[in-house]
C-alpha cells in the first residue's frame, strides 16, 4: 500500500471528515489505484512533468494583467443569499471557544 | 548560562490597491458586512481569480526597495487550510516561486536583516465571534497583501522593532501600504529560539501570530525571550508550538504545538496563469523608486544642514516631507523651516496618525512665504511663532496677519496721528459707525491705506480707531 491507513486519516482529519479504521482502511485500497493512475498518466507525458502548469499554454504577460478599477460588488442580499447569515454577515458554528 | 535571541519576522502588508487582488470590488476599509463581495471573493463555484496588474507592481515595488532579485517568472499556488475566513477552504499565495527574493533592509547601525522573499496573496475575511456563532466578514477577504519573510537575523527586541520601523516608513515613503498597524494593514509573526551564546546551530522555535503594535513586539519577546531561557537553563526542551500574545496578561500562551501543526498541501493554483513579466518593467519600476528614508536622514542632515534629531523628527512621516521639501523649493531655509514645522505645528498634533496625514489649514506656499520673512530678518522670530500660530488656527494667507508695518516697523504714534487723520476726515463715515453701522469704518481703513501706500497695519490701525471713538 502506498497510501499508508494513517496518512488516509490524517488527510480525513484536513478535510474535516471522520473516518473510523475500516474505512479508512478502504479508502487506503482506493487511493492506491488512483495514484497509480496518475502515475500511470504522468508516464506518458512526454518530457518534465513538474511543468505540467504550462502544458495548457497558460501564460500571462504582464501587460495583460487586470487594470485596477473598481467595479461594483453583488448587493450583501444577494452575497448571503443562499447562506445562513444575520445582519449581513455569513453566520457558521462558533470555530473558537 | 547566557542565551541568544534568534528571530525572524513574517510581516503582512496590504497593499493600497482600488480593488482586491483577484476581482475588481474595492479594497476599502469597513463598510457594511459583506458588501465588497462578489462571487470570486466569496468562493462561488466557478468563479475565476483574474490577478490584478498593480499588486504586481506594489509588490515589486517593494521588493526592489528592499534590494531583492524580482522573479520575472513566476506563478500563485494554493495554500490550503478549512478555516471560515476562507471562502474557498484555500489561500490563493506563492510557494516555490515568490515574487521576490534574496533583499535586506539595513538598520542604523549598518546591520542588514536578510529578506528571504516576498510573495504576493489574498487576505483572509474577518470573524466575529458572538454567542454560539461566527459571523463572517468577507470585505477584507481578497484584499492584496505582500508577506515579507526575514532571515532569523534579528537579535533582541530594540532590533526588530526597528526593522518593523524601517519596513513600516519604506512601504509609505513608496506608497504601496498605509501601513496602519491598529487598523491591521501591516501585522507581523515573530518566529523566537534561544541558542547557547556563541553557538552555531538553531534551537526549537516558536511562532507568535499576529502582532498588531509595535510595543506589543517587543514585549512578547521579552516574554517568550525569559520563557525559554527559563525552560532550557532548568535542563528543559522548548517545545516548537504557535502561540499567541495576550496584549492584558502580557504573557504568550501555545496556539496549537508541533503536533496539530498545519499542512497546507500547497499545489500550483490552476486558475491563474503563469506570469512573464519583462525586464524593461523591472527597470523601469527602479528607476521610478523614490529617495528612501535612510537616504533622506542623510540628505537633511548632511545636505541640509538639520540636526540628527531634527531631521529624524521630520523624516519619519512621509507628508511632513513632502510639505517641507515644498517649502524649501519655494526658497525658504531648511533649518527655520524644519524648526517651525517642529515645533509650533507638531505641538498642533497630539498623535502620530496627525502626524502622518499633516493636514493644515494653508498651504506650503503661504508656509513659505512666513519662513522667507524671518529668513530675511524682516520679521522676529516672536512674530514669526504668533502668526504660525494664528494660521494654524484660522488658516489664511500670511498677509492677513502681518502687514508691511509690521515688517517695515512703522511707529505706533505715527499710526495714531493717521488715525486722527482718518476721523477728522470722514465725518459721515465715523457717525454711521457710531450709529450702529459696523461696515462704515472701512472708508477710514481706506484713508489709512491711501496715505501709507498700503504700508500700515490695519489690525493695528483698527484698535487705535475704536479706541479713540
Ligand atoms: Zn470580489
Amino acid at each position: 500500500m502506498s497510501i499508508s491507513v494513517d496518512e488516509i486519516k490524517w488527510l480525513a482529519k484536513l478535510s474535516k471528515l471522520d473516518f473510523d479504521d475500516e474505512r479508512a482502511a478502504a479508502f487506503s485500497g482506493d487511493f492506491d489505484e488512483i495514484v497509480e493512475f496518475a502515475d500511470r498518466i504522468n508516464s506518458q507525458i512526454a518530457g518534465d512533468t513538474t511543468k505540467i502548469r504550462e502544458v495548457g499554454g497558460s501564460e500571462i504577460a504582464f501587460a495583460d494583467l487586470r487594470k485596477d478599477e473598481v467595479k461594483e460588488s453583488l448587493p450583501v442580499e444577494k452575497v448571503t443569499s443562499n447562506v445562513v447569515s444575520e445582519g449581513g454577515y455569513f453566520t457558521v458554528r462558533r470555530v473558537v471557544k | 548560562m547566557k542565551y541568544e535571541l534568534v528571530s525572524g519576522l513574517e510581516t503582512h502588508v496590504e497593499l493600497a490597491t482600488a480593488t482586491k487582488i483577484f476581482c475588481s470590488c474595492t479594497t476599502a476599509f469597513g463598510g457594511a458586512p459583506n458588501t465588497h463581495c462578489c462571487p470570486v471573493c466569496t468562493g462561488q463555484p466557478g468563479a475565476l481569480p483574474v490577478l490584478n496588474k498593480r499588486v504586481v507592481e506594489f509588490a515589486i515595488r517593494a521588493g526592489l526597495a528592499l534590494h531583492c532579485k524580482i522573479n520575472t517568472v513566476t506563478h500563485l499556488d494554493r495554500k490550503n487550510y478549512c478555516y471560515p475566513d476562507l471562502p474557498k477552504a484555500y489561500q490563493i499565495s506563492q510557494f516555490d516561486k515568490p515574487l521576490c527574493e534574496h533583499g535586506y533592509v539595513e538598520l542604523e547601525s549598518g546591520k542588514k536583516i536578510g529578506i528571504t522573499r516576498i510573495h504576493i496573496e489574498e487576505d483572509a475575511g474577518k470573524l466575529v465571534h458572538d454567542r454560539g456563532f461566527t459571523f463572517v466578514d468577507y470585505n477584507r477577504g481578497g484584499v492584496p497583501l505582500i508577506e515579507i519573510v526575514s532571515e532569523p537575523d534579528i537579535s533582541s527586541p530594540e532590533e526588530a522593532r526597528e526593522y518593523v520601523e524601517k519596513l513600516q516608513l519604506i512601504m509609505r515613503y513608496l506608497a504601496v501600504s498605509d501601513c496602519k498597524m491598529q487598523e491591521g494593514s501591516m501585522r507581523c509573526d515573530v518566529n523566537i529560539s534561544l541558542r547557547p551564546e556563541g553557538a552555531d546551530y538553531l534551537g526549537a522555535r516558536t511562532e507568535i501570530k499576529n502582532m498588531n503594535s509595535m510595543s506589543f513586539i517587543e514585549k512578547a519577546m521579552e516574554y517568550e525571550y525569559s520563557r525559554q531561557a527559563e525552560i532550557l537553563s532548568s535542563g528543559g526542551k522548548v517545545e516548537q508550538a504557535t502561540m499567541r500574545y495576550d496584549e492584558h496578561t502580557g504573557e504568550t500562551y501555545v496556539m496549537r504545538t508541533k503536533e496539530d501543526a498545519q499542512d497546507y498541501r500547497y499545489f500550483p493554483e490552476p486558475d491563474l496563469p503563469t506570469i512573464i513579466i519583462p525586464e524593461e518593467e523591472v527597470q523601469k519600476a527602479q528607476a521610478s523608486l523614490p529617495e528612501l528614508p535612510l537616504e533622506k536622514l542623510k540628505r537633511y542632515r548632511d545636505m541640509l544642514q538639520l540636526s540628527d534629531h531634527t531631521a529624524r523628527q521630520l523624516y519619519k512621516y512621509k507628508a511632513v516631507c513632502d510639505f517641507f521639501e515644498s517649502c524649501i523649493n519655494s526658497g525658504a531655509s531648511a533649518r527655520n523651516s524644519a524648526n517651525l514645522i517642529t515645533g509650533a505645528i507638531y505641538s498642533r498634533f497630539a498623535t502620530e496618525e496627525q502626524k502622518e496625514k499633516f493636514s493644515l489649514p494653508f498651504d506650503a506656499a503661504q508656509f513659505a512665504e512666513l519662513v522667507k520673512l524671518l529668513d530675511s530678518g524682516k520679521i522676529n522670530p516672536t512674530l514669526a511663532q504668533m502668526t504660525l500660530s494664528k494660521m494654524l488656527t484660522n488658516g489664511g494667507k500670511v498677509s492677513d496677519y502681518i502687514s508691511t508695518e509690521d515688517v517695515k516697523g512703522v511707529d505706533e504714534g505715527e499710526l495714531e496721528k493717521l488715525c486722527r487723520e482718518a476721523i477728522a476726515a470722514n465725518p459721515q463715515a465715523v457717525a454711521d459707525f457710531k450709529a450702529g453701522k459696523e461696515k462704515a469704518i472701512s472708508a477710514l481703513y481706506g484713508y489709512i491705506k491711501r496715505a501709507t501706500q498700503g504700508k500700515a497695519d490695519i489690525r493695528a490701525a483698527d484698535a487705535i480707531i475704536k479706541r479713540l471713538l
